[in-house]
């Protein structure tokens, strides 16, 4: 299958409009609007197979359906995931900043689906650049009048409002969003209700991420059975796969899924920089944790990662090299999440904080036995027991350490002490308050 | 209606109740901090984690505050993953509490303590530096707030949004660094701020005014009504060594509901710990005892029968009131009362009405009259003087009438006895008793009849209202048979207010809604 996602990657300014008309874009949206019922549209994403690549990989058709049919007593909205802020994680951003029709195009034919004529795209603050991008590519719509009171043409109305977040990973988490888009606090709403009942202003909503919309046209240009050529049975098409860390050539590379990680970093990111030896590497996003070396050959998709005791996340692979200590790693994790987490629920808000404590006294020459004990009574009493994931998400690398790299641990820990101990050093490295 | 099992018992709920309510109908304590009954449910803290049951599926926990009680649903508050859950959380909760009970006006009656010992650890395993916030700030004109004892429930945020409806806290922060905080330079400033220390489950949130007062379990507590408006709030009144410490509200969903507001909190405990209370009678420019003061005022009402204009007040219980109308009718030129203007009422619970027993004196036909036509009777040439049981109102009269005789029954505050004067000049003043110190009934602005408990002595040597009347009655040769030979002068008031009659202990804790009188369903 040629590449559907990642055509325009290699372009030094965004694909606008004009250009983009050229090679054919808003064609199948146009056909959409003009032939097709959303019932329609709706069955060619369910029967393709498609799933949410924002990291929780839901059936993006299914979501869709639970969506109201007509008649509606008021709004359904589209609301576009755009806050890419899984550490490792860079592919939406891709998108928005080369090619941004290619979104905006699925962005209408999804609002067609669900019958949305306003759509939300709610963006991460510090993509300025995509933002400024979309901008562009959303007032040259409006000006074409494909946005408008009669979208192509049509009775339908369809206008895209773009949305500015602050800075916060959570935001990112669908309800989260939600809150932060209507002004309120970045916080998770606990569930049921889900979006679909209750989302954006109270209205019936369904949240999707940048690039899952990117595939809706070519599956309605070509076909589900087109789809389902490439990747998985479970996991069909492509993805933007995010190779970074320490590799030789970074970067986003759309590949099938399924394809190993090895290939992902030895064939398309040149291997580990330096012809270094790979200590550890992350599958998909800080939340999805280390694997070692030997699981390289694993297929990323959903499945083969879940068989693992991971995830495959956003497919965004990070590479530590030998010479970096997994405790170090650990500890920018565990900082970055106690950091992140809204802390309304006890557990989430506790757990992230005492466990980046406990991850601190490693990294520091302080570690002991009986802390790995304790470890996974935090991740045992804030796993599936609060409002979102997010201990799922700190406990990705802090489980995946203690369970790949325990005697790792406790030896860097205790040569630490021992040169703490020889050098009359109180301190070390980076380790700050508590 | 939904039928559920919970913990094998089964028992039946409106279909939609929450679990944490269901369980309570059958006496099972679900714990919790962020829920409260009358405050939607966020579901954030935890605590109330139990199973549900599903056949041939393993246990699946989830909060009950958010799970609804449906037909045929299977709920265990015990099984080993729930227990488990709530012991987690706990041990998360207090990791980072300071553990300063012993200095914490909370200890005895916080849930943090308490759900510790029923549901928690026997030892914590947190060993790291503890996290330091804000101490003991004051965050309004009462709440202290110590942000390292707040577990984050945010009830206080919510209250003040919800009930108050007077946004004035936020959680400021993310993470672990999440505080509660008011919006920089502005304190609370509500009517319901005093709710803020009862719904925060810790001490997080504490009364300025009983700040290191008392330990709790050192006070002693009387289930009574506020007297500061007629909607006539539950309260309980707590003292010790005849001190009142602390009012609190009680629950009574047909009155007020969970709370109170501020004016009847700390009026209450202004009014029942009086500043230099005249405890002793005057009679003529001469300090007497109370009880040689009766004596004066019961001879002059006999003596000179129809000659006193005598006004009532809303403060007095209606079982004085209900007396009052039959010893002081007969003797009285006229007997009235004058009713209170409304003033800061809102529409939450306060009415602006400060006249607790209003609709008593209403319900027993005592004319109104309003202060003109009082000071205008007053001034004629037939009336001798004014007994009046209220200070304020007295003074204001005799301002407008000025050499009339004035009989005084009330508490009067911030007075000296060196200046050798009668409170307010009055040629018999007896010394009265506080709403907080006398057992009877106010009848509030929705017609519910409840019990105020007696929580304090009064001075000794006091002789109380009901007492003077019944002196006054017999220095009069007035009979009140008709009243006392009934089984207590409760079951009399409410035969006098066209109700079955029911004696004072027989009234339940959320008191009597009478039924309309004829007068008003007529009207
Ligand atoms: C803590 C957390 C952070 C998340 N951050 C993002 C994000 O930055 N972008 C995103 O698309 N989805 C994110 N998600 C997933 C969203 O909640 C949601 O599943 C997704 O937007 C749905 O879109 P999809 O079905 O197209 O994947 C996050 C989830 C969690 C729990
Ligand atoms: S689990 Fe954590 S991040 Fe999610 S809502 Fe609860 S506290 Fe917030
Ligand atoms: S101050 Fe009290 S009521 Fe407010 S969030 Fe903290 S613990 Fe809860």
């Amino acid at each position: 299958m040629e590449n559907y996602l990642s055509t325009e990657f290699r372009r030094a300014t965004p694909l606008f409009l004009e250009e983009a008309r050229a090679k054919g874009r808003y064609r199948t949206a146009q056909r959409v609007f003009e032939t097709l019922t959303p019932e329609q549209v709706v069955d060619e994403v369910k029967n393709s197979g498609l799933r949410g690549r924002g990291g929780a990989w839901f059936p993006t058709g299914i979501k869709w359906s639970f969506m109201p049919k007509e008649p509606l007593k008021g709004p359904s909205y589209l609301v576009i995931n755009a806050d890419e802020g899984e550490p490792g994680t860079f592919k939406d951003r891709q998108i928005m900043e080369k090619d941004p029709h290619l979104l905006l195009e699925g962005i209408l034919i999804g609002s067609f689906a669900i019958r949305a004529e306003t759509a939300f795209l709610y963006i991460r603050g510090e993509y300025k650049l995509a933002h400024d991008t979309l901008a562009q590519a959303i007032a040259e719509l409006e000006a074409a009048g494909i946005l408008g009171d009669a979208a192509f043409g049509t009775k339908r109305k369809m206008r895209i409002v773009l949305h500015r977040g602050a800075g916060a990973y959570i935001c990112g988490e669908e309800t989260a969003l939600l809150n932060s888009l209507e002004g309120r606090r970045g916080e998770p709403r606990p569930k049921p209700p889900f979006p679909a009942v209750w989302g954006a202003f109270g209205r019936p909503t369904s949240v999707n991420n940048v690039e899952t919309l990117a595939n809706v046209p070519a599956i309605l240009e070509k076909g589900a059975a087109w789809y389902k050529s490439a990747g998985t049975a479970q996991a069909p098409g492509h993805l933007l796969f995010g190779v970074s860390g320490a590799v030789e050539r970074p970067g986003c590379f759309e590949l099938p899924l399924g394809t190993t990680a090895r290939e992902l970093v030895e064939r398309w990111a040149g291997g580990v920089k330096g012809g270094r030896r790979m200590k550890a590497f992350i599958p998909g996003g800080a939340s999805t944790g280390f694997l070692p070396p030997d699981r390289l050959d694993v297929p990323m998709d959903p499945e083969s990662l879940r068989k693992e005791g991971t995830m495959l996340g956003t497919g965004g692979i990070i590479v530590i090299p030998e010479g970096v200590e997994i405790v170090d790693a650990a500890r920018v994790f565990s900082r970055f999440f106690r950091h992140e987490t809204c802390g309304q629920c006890s557990p989430c808000r506790e757990g992230s904080a005492w466990s980046d404590q406990v991850v601190g006294r490693f990294q520091r020459g302080e570690g002991r036995t009986e802390d790995f004990v304790l470890l996974d009574a935090i991740m045992r009493g804030s796993k599936q027991r609060t409002i979102c994931v997010f201990p799922e998400a700190f406990a990705g690398p802090l489980g995946s350490a203690v369970k790949h790299f325990k005697d790792d641990l406790m030896a860097v820990s205790a040569r630490r002490a021992a040169a703490d101990a020889g050098s009359g050093a109180a301190a070390h490295g980076t380790a700050s308050h508590g | 209606m939904a039928e559920l099992t919970i913990d094998g018992r089964k028992v039946e709920v409106a279909a939609g109740t929450n679990l944490i309510e269901a369980a309570r109908k059958l006496a099972i304590d679900i714990p919790y901090y962020c829920y409260h009954p009358a405050l939607a449910p966020v579901g954030s803290c935890r605590m109330c984690q139990v199973e549900i049951l599903d056949p041939g599926k393993p246990p699946r926990v989830a909060i009950a505050c958010r799970t609804e009680a449906t037909q045929g649903l299977n709920v265990s508050t015990t099984g080993k993953d729930c227990v488990a859950a709530r012991a987690a959380t706990l041990e998360f909760l207090l990791a980072n509490h300071p553990l300063d009970c012993p200095i914490c006006d909370k200890a005895g009656e916080c849930d943090l303590q308490d759900f510790t010992y029923r549901h928690g650890h026997g030892a914590g395993r947190f060993s790291e530096p503890k996290r330091e916030k804000l101490k003991h700030e004051l965050i309004g004109d009462h709440i202290l707030l110590d942000q390292e004892r707040c577990i984050l429930c945010t009830r206080c945020v919510r209250f003040m949004d919800e009930y108050a409806k007077s946004p004035s806290l936020v959680v400021a922060g993310r993470g672990d660094r999440n505080v509660i905080a008011i919006f920089p330079g502005e304190p609370i400033h509500s009517n319901y701020e005093g709710n803020l220390a009862d719904i925060c489950p810790v001490g997080a949130l504490t009364l300025k005014e009983f700040r290191f007062k008392s330990r709790v379990w050192d006070l002693s507590s009387e289930e009574s009504v506020c007297t500061g408006c007629d909607r006539g709030c539950s309260v309980l009144l707590e003292t010790k060594r005849n001190r009142l410490l602390r009012v609190r509200p009680r629950v009574n969903l047909q009155v007020n509901g969970h709370f109170m507001c501020d004016q009847g909190r700390f009026g209450l405990l202004d009014a029942a710990n009086p500043v230099a209370r005249e405890e002793l009678g005057w009679v003529k420019g001469a300090r007497v005892t109370a009880a040689e003061a009766a004596t004066a005022l019961a001879t002059t009402l006999a003596a000179e029968r129809g000659r006193w204009l005598v006004l009532l007040s809303a403060r007095l219980t209606g079982e004085e009131l209900l007396l009052a109308t039959a010893v002081l009718g007969p003797l009285a030129k006229q007997l009235a009362w004058v009713p209170t203007a409304a003033s800061g009422g809102d529409d939450i619970l306060f009415t602006g009405r400060r006249a607790p027993n209003e609709k008593a004196l209403e319900r027993l036909s005592v004319p109104a009259l309003d202060e003109a036509a009082a000071a205008k009777v007053l001034a004629e040439p037939a009336t001798a003087g004014l007994l009046c049981f209220d200070a304020a109102l007295a003074a204001r009269l005799l301002a407008q009438a000025k050499g009339k005789r004035l009989a005084l029954v009330d508490v009067v505050r911030d007075f000296d006895p060196a200046a050798g004067k009668a409170p307010h000049g009055a040629e018999l003043f007896v010394p009265g008793t506080l709403a907080s110190e006398k057992d009877g009934t106010f009848l509030n602005v929705d017609a519910v009849l409840q019990r105020a408990r007696r929580a304090q002595r009064w001075p000794q040597g006091t002789v109380a209202e009901a007492a003077l009347l019944l002196q006054v009655a017999a220095t009069a040769s007035l009979s009140v048979a008709a009243l006392t030979q009934k089984p207590d002068l409760t079951f009399a008031l409410l035969e006098a207010l066209g109700q079955p009659g029911m004696l004072l202990n027989q009234l339940p804790d959320d008191g009597v809604k009478l039924t309309p009188t004829a007068a008003a369903v007529s009207a």
